[in-house]
């Protein structure tokens, strides 16, 4: 479903700079570019995603967005509202969810903590029960929600996190890395209550390390590598970029450096990523000629190392490969 | 009630609730004054001079002070340790006035140190409990811990804003004792450190809170201590609103609201 109509949000050549100290007795002050010159667009009730690897800008640009951080210069606006000049506005529209545990007050129970955080929105008193239980219902908390949430696993405390930035009903949502570290059924949970939200109009800004899930949620996605935009359009649109590829996986054991600089220099080969899998190795080998690589990769690799061969066609994750070069 | 209004008892009760069960601030209202007021009483109580009242309120604000002393410079620093500063920040509310609810709850929950000074005095050594003039003895209770919980909301941004300042703010909490007559009278101190103590908030509580418990000051005394306790609490709150305010937009620039 793709409902792009009036801007939601829009970054223009955002630049973010952060100071970095390094040395003990001789300090040096440097300068990182978390992010260099970002521009984008997202529509009203889009689900959009923003992928990178670790560094490239995500949760900065999401932080800009969430107006806890200036941006150096460019501008950055949500509901035609500035993130700097209309901060306080912009709080009223938004709510945003961090990956990972923290964030809650783990001596209140999972109903206490809705409750304050609907009066730090300003949800009127009279609404606040009904809203409350609302929510406790939608993310499935509702008969813990007495418990303290220390006694939370990981996968309830991010659930009652998406609840506590429902409360307001905000207009614009942001993920940051809002599945980190939940099993798949906890994340797969998560992912449903997002479609859900998505479906009831929402507009969603993602960030996401799992590919699969970006394909699976996102109308649109952005691909950002050291603070800019490097690809952008529909998960479709992104595969199309290797749609030309095929990917041969190979199951290498002990396999060195040297090995796969060899591999790499093989004229067929487009790109290649290797995986640790405890003892194990995958290589990733992106190619135009699959069937006729497997042999020639096969006799690259010593006897007696390589286990599975596989090949299969090119996914969002290896689009996204061949856009950042590197995986994490 | 009014939205401001409810949003602060909400943070003093959420407050209330995670203090009552911290280690380190039952240390501060509850343990050091026990042991401030057990040995006080104890060193003093075959004098010919001593006035069981005077450890008793010297006791009790030992063990606000305290609380609030390590509360307030904290405050803002727990937020972050538990990952909520980020989320108070970015929501519509006032982050000064839920720093304010916080730092209000942890003021009720701090006169326990009160309660138990006169535990101590009453059944440990058997001393009656006898307030000479219990309405004003109220009302300087009043201004005090308003006036204490301003000195806690002065030490939450001080200790975010230069962290060296922070640890030093815990350092200062015996010599402001001292400085304040909360542990002696400042009669004993040289006279050159009675211009400190006279802008100390601590010091104002207690000439008010020892002359309404013992009778000893009169109408035109006790509003003189009240009006400083008004100032002094005042100045404090007036500079702490306006350093909260350099708190945010630093960490909007520096990007130092969360841990990672």
């Amino acid at each position: 479903m793709l409902r792009r109509s009036v801007g939601a949000i829009e970054l223009r050549d955002v630049r973010r700079l952060f100071r970095a100290t390094t040395g003990t007795l001789r300090r040096h002050t440097k300068e990182i570019v978390a992010l260099d010159g970002l521009s984008l667009d997202v529509g009203e009730g889009e689900l959009f995603g923003i992928l990178g690897p670790n560094g490239a800008g995500k949760t900065t640009t999401i932080k800009v967005l969430t107006t806890l951080l200036i941006p150096t210069s460019g501008t950055a606006t949500v509901m035609g509202l500035d993130v700097v000049r209309d901060a306080k506005e912009v709080r009223r529209k938004i709510g945003f969810v961090f990956g990972g545990e923290r964030g809650l007050y783990y001596r209140l129970s999972g109903r206490d903590n809705l409750r304050y955080f609907a009066e730090l929105y300003a949800v009127p008193p009279r609404e606040i029960r009904s809203r409350v239980e609302e929510l406790l219902d939608l993310v499935d908390l509702r008969p813990r929600g007495d418990e303290r949430v220390e006694g939370y696993s990981r996968g309830m405390k991010q659930r009652l996190h998406l609840a506590r930035t429902l409360l307001h009903r905000p207009r614009v949502l942001f993920l940051d890395e809002p599945t980190i570290g939940l099993d798949p059924i906890g994340a797969r949970e998560l992912r449903r209550i997002v479609r859900q939200l998505h479906e009831g109009g929402a507009t969603i800004v993602l960030t996401t390390h799992y590919l699969f899930e970006a394909d699976e949620l996102c109308d649109r996605i952005a691909v950002i590598d050291k603070g800019r935009a490097v690809a952008l359009g529909t998960p479709a649109d992104l595969k199309s970029n290797v749609s030309d590829l095929s990917v041969v996986e190979l199951e290498v054991f002990g396999i060195d450096a040297g090995t796969v600089e060899r591999l790499r220099a093989l004229d067929f080969v487009d790109s290649i990523v290797v995986e640790q899998r405890e003892l194990r190795q995958v290589l990733r080998v992106q190619t135009r000629i699959a069937e006729r690589a497997v042999a020639p990769l096969i006799a690259a690799v010593a006897a007696g190392q390589v286990g599975r061969v596989a090949v299969r066609e090119a996914t969002l994750e290896d689009a996204y490969v061949r856009l950042v070069g590197r995986v994490e | 009630m009014t939205a401001a209004l409810r949003l602060a008892v909400q943070s003093a009760w959420v407050d209330f609730q995670e203090v009552a069960v911290n280690g380190f601030l039952l240390f501060g209202a509850v343990w050091q004054p026990f042991f401030i007021g057990v040995t006080t009483m104890y060193m003093l109580r075959h004098r010919a001079d001593f006035d069981p009242m005077y450890v008793i309120v010297g006791t009790a604000l030992s063990g606000i002070f305290s609380t609030l002393l390590f509360a307030g410079s904290g405050a803002i620093s727990h937020e972050r340790w538990i990952g909520t500063l980020e989320l108070l920040v970015a929501s519509p509310a006032s982050f000064f006035l839920v720093i304010g609810g916080r730092l209000a709850g942890t003021t009720v929950f701090s006169l326990l140190s009160l309660l138990l000074a006169y535990g101590i005095a009453a059944l440990l050594f058997g001393y009656p409990i006898a307030i000479a003039e219990p309405g004003w003895f109220a009302i300087s209770l009043l201004f005090a811990v308003a006036a204490l919980w301003a000195t806690g909301m002065f030490f939450a941004p001080l200790a975010i804003l230069w962290r060296a300042v922070g640890h030093f703010l815990l350092g200062l909490e015996y010599p402001i004792f001292a400085l304040s007559g909360l542990l002696f009278p400042i009669l004993l101190l040289p006279g050159w450190t009675a211009p400190i103590s006279n802008i100390l908030p601590p010091y104002w509580a207690a000439v008010a809170m020892h002359g309404a418990a013992r009778g000893d000051l009169d109408l035109p005394g006790l509003l003189r201590a009240w009006f400083f306790l008004f100032l002094t609490g005042g100045a404090l709150l007036l500079i702490a609103k306006w350093l909260f305010e350099r708190v945010l937009t630093r960490a909007r620039r520096a990007g130092t609201l969360a841990l990672s």
